[in-house]
């Protein structure tokens, strides 16, 4: 473990080795879940499995269809909150030097968010049934 | 800074008291009773800070001096005031009343950001939880057009705003590098660069479109008129006073030292708001709509205090926002008990519901500027201002005469009120309760006639 | 690469918002026309923050992305809830309410 820390601390094309391995990691893991599905699983050929796949919808018509409310509703929230994530970024590259006062900021700000969340789920904005 | 935290805290629990509690008259009580506790919080930040001292705070972001805390007490105190006077007919608007209250709640926790920023960071998102609010406030009747063609419109315009305020900022943050508004004070006349003057221009053209001034008011009659009633009486009140002190706080402290470079420009808008304002409210039929184009004349005057840039300056923005919010607000609250909201509407009113008439008269005797009413000593101090600064007499005369037109708009309603033959409709019975809190309104605006060293001297 | 680079790509981007916002008669593309000013300011507030070395403004983008991530989220749903009502999202229906 050493000879990487020491690699990291280094400003040479060899400080990149963790960079490496942990891609190495990544894409062996990966080919080998697949793989090992493709393997292992059984294999059987029927009509259904052959049409395009679309959600589990049999696929009809034009996409080009008025979309539901609900749809945008929920695309409106995922930006929201997916994009409040980015207070997050400086956070996590600050975290030693914050300390205690930092980590309480964010856990005041992850509380704010998650009772924007409860709000929105008891309102009911993410309820697919009519 | 403890306004701000608690604005924040009691916006959320309205936002869940929604949730549970169904009935519109126990939010909207509930609601009144959280604004109590804000500007029991803000009683509290002010008593406990020292005359002459000066907090910082979250690492110099805010800077919090008395005059902000006043300012921030009293600007609470109008809300609670308007909260009153108005929470029957917010519960009209719409089914999410809590949600309302709770858009109002965020709004003032933009307010006191506004009042206390030492940073053009917490200036920008001050403005933003100002005005992302009232966006969702001027479409909140959902059933009506208007309202909706408001809402966009609105938000169309103040997004366009925020992108030049922007603009503005990083300009000036790349001619100074820095988001310190105290570091801007050494901005000095004899080397400012272009970019600093371009981002100084920027600024003024956002903030002239925040608080409506000419030639970037084309919003403000249309999205006042198309709002529902309750929540323009909000937007061209308190908010408009706020986004004024933010205003002032940024050219008054920041460019004070340079402000010959924009005194000319800000003078110019200036003249063209006053005169906008008052010769298009002269041509109106609706009074909401009169009242609109009001604000935007009143807006000019309070120009008058960016522009002054002394002590003086200061202590008319404060006795303006208040006695001009006040008047509003109970201007606003009569209007929303008429039926019909044009000058017709009003006639005969006098006969019919005299006390009605009487207060109605106050409030505009007062937002025309006439003696012993706050809004004459608004006016007298703003204008005091730009007097001993000295540099803008033609703008003062040019002032006195434009007040002299105002008083024909304002007047007409007196008029309709007093000698036209009619019958004027009340939309709701006027409850005691109104009476009441109506005729707190007309002593307050009175007082503050009277002895504006109340909220003078602190 | 000199800061001027960014700066006149930036403007020209910013006006090309501004030109936008001001002709264009769909409130989304005027929408976009805005976030397009908005995003103008990012690459020079990045731009600057690397000239004064000065991480103050970097964070400033994030803030201006959060706050616009909002106003989106409540302007779409203020054309939604337009477009419902009149079928259209022209912004030259908005002139009616001068009358």
């Amino acid at each position: 473990m050493n000879f990487l820390l020491l690699a990291a601390n280094q400003q040479t094309p060899f400080s990149y080795l963790p960079v490496a391995i942990q891609l190495l990691v990544g894409i062996g893991f990966v080919v080998l879940t697949i793989g090992a599905s493709q393997f292992l699983g059984p294999k059987r050929s029927t009509a259904d499995k052959l049409i395009n796949f679309e959600s589990g919808i049999p696929s009809v018509g034009n996409a080009r269809q008025p979309m539901a409310i609900k749809y945008f509703l929920v695309a409106i929230l995922f930006v929201l909150f997916d994009v409040e994530v980015i207070f997050f970024y400086p956070y996590a590259v600050n975290f030693k030097e914050l300390g205690q006062e930092g980590f309480w900021a964010v856990i005041m700000f992850v509380a704010f968010f998650l009772s924007g969340f409860i709000y929105i789920v008891k309102k009911g904005a993410l309820d697919w049934e009519d | 800074m403890k306004a701000i935290i608690a604005a924040t805290v009691l916006g959320v629990i309205l936002m869940f008291a929604g949730l549970f509690v169904k009935e519109k008259k126990s939010v909207a009580s509930l609601a009144v009773f959280l604004l109590f506790v804000l500007l029991g919080v803000n009683i509290w930040d002010l008593v406990t800070t020292a005359p002459n001292e000066t907090l910082s705070f979250f690492n110099n972001m805010l800077r919090v001096d008395r005059y902000a805390l006043w300012f921030n007490t009293l600007m609470t105190g109008c809300t609670l005031l308007y909260a009153l006077l108005v929470s029957k007919e917010i519960q009209r608007v719409g089914s999410h009343v809590a949600e309302y209250f709770a858009l109002i709640c965020f709004i003032l926790c933009g307010v006191y950001m506004l009042s206390t920023y030492n940073n053009v960071l917490i200036l920008f998102i001050g403005i933003e939880i100002l005005s992302i609010p009232q966006y969702i406030l001027a479409g909140s009747d959902k059933r009506n057009l208007k309202s909706s063609e408001a809402s966009l419109k609105y938000f169309l315009m103040g997004a366009f705003s925020t992108g030049i305020l922007l603009m503005g900022i990083t300009l000036l943050y790349g001619a100074t590098g820095t988001f310190n508004i105290i570091q801007y004070t050494f901005l000095q006349s004899d080397m400012l660069s272009p970019m600093a003057l371009a981002g100084i221009l920027f600024l003024m053209v956002a903030f002239a479109f925040k608080v409506s001034a000419a030639p970037m008011h084309m919003w403000t009659p249309d999205v006042y008129d198309g709002a529902p009633t309750p929540f323009t009486a909000f937007m061209a009140t308190i908010v408009k006073a706020s986004a004024f002190v933010a205003f002032m706080r940024l050219f008054s402290v920041s460019f004070g030292a340079i402000s010959s470079d924009w005194m000319m420009v800000l003078a110019i808008i200036t003249a063209a708001t006053l005169f906008v304002g008052n010769i298009t409210a002269v041509f109106q039929q609706s009074v909401k709509r009169m009242l609109a184009y009001s604000s935007i004349a009143q807006a000019g005057f309070m120009l008058f205090a960016v522009l002054a840039v002394n002590a003086t300056a200061w202590q008319g923005m404060m006795i303006y926002a208040v006695a001009y919010s006040v008047a509003t607000i109970g201007m606003f609250a009569v209007l929303m008990k008429m039926k019909d909201y044009t000058y017709d509407g009003f006639n005969g009113l006098a006969k019919k519901d005299p006390m009605l008439a009487a207060f109605t008269t106050v409030f505009l005797l007062s937002l025309a500027g006439i003696p012993l009413t706050g809004g004459f000593m608004a006016k007298y101090f703003v204008l005091l201002a730009a007097v001993e600064q000295g540099k803008m007499m033609w703008l003062v005369i040019f002032a006195l005469f434009m007040a002299a037109v105002s008083a024909y708009y304002y007047f007409r309603v007196i008029m309709a009120m007093y000698f036209k033959q009619g019958n004027a409709e009340l939309n709701t019975e006027v409850s005691a309760t109104d009476r009441f809190l109506l005729a707190i309104t007309v002593l307050l605006v009175i007082v503050l006639g009277a002895a504006p060293n109340l909220i003078l001297n602190i | 690469m000199p800061v001027q680079y960014y700066l006149f790509l930036s403007l020209a981007l910013f006006c090309i918002g501004m030109m936008g916002a001001m002709m264009r008669r769909n409130a989304i593309i005027v929408f976009m026309c805005i976030e397009l000013m908005l995003n103008a300011v990012n690459l020079l507030m990045v731009a600057f923050s690397k000239m004064y070395n000065d991480a103050a403004a970097q964070i400033f983008v994030f803030f201006i992305m959060v706050v616009a991530a909002a106003e989106v989220a409540v302007g779409l749903a203020i054309i939604v809830m337009m477009y419902r009502k009149v079928h259209s999202v022209d912004i030259n229906i908005l002139n009616r309410l001068k009358h």
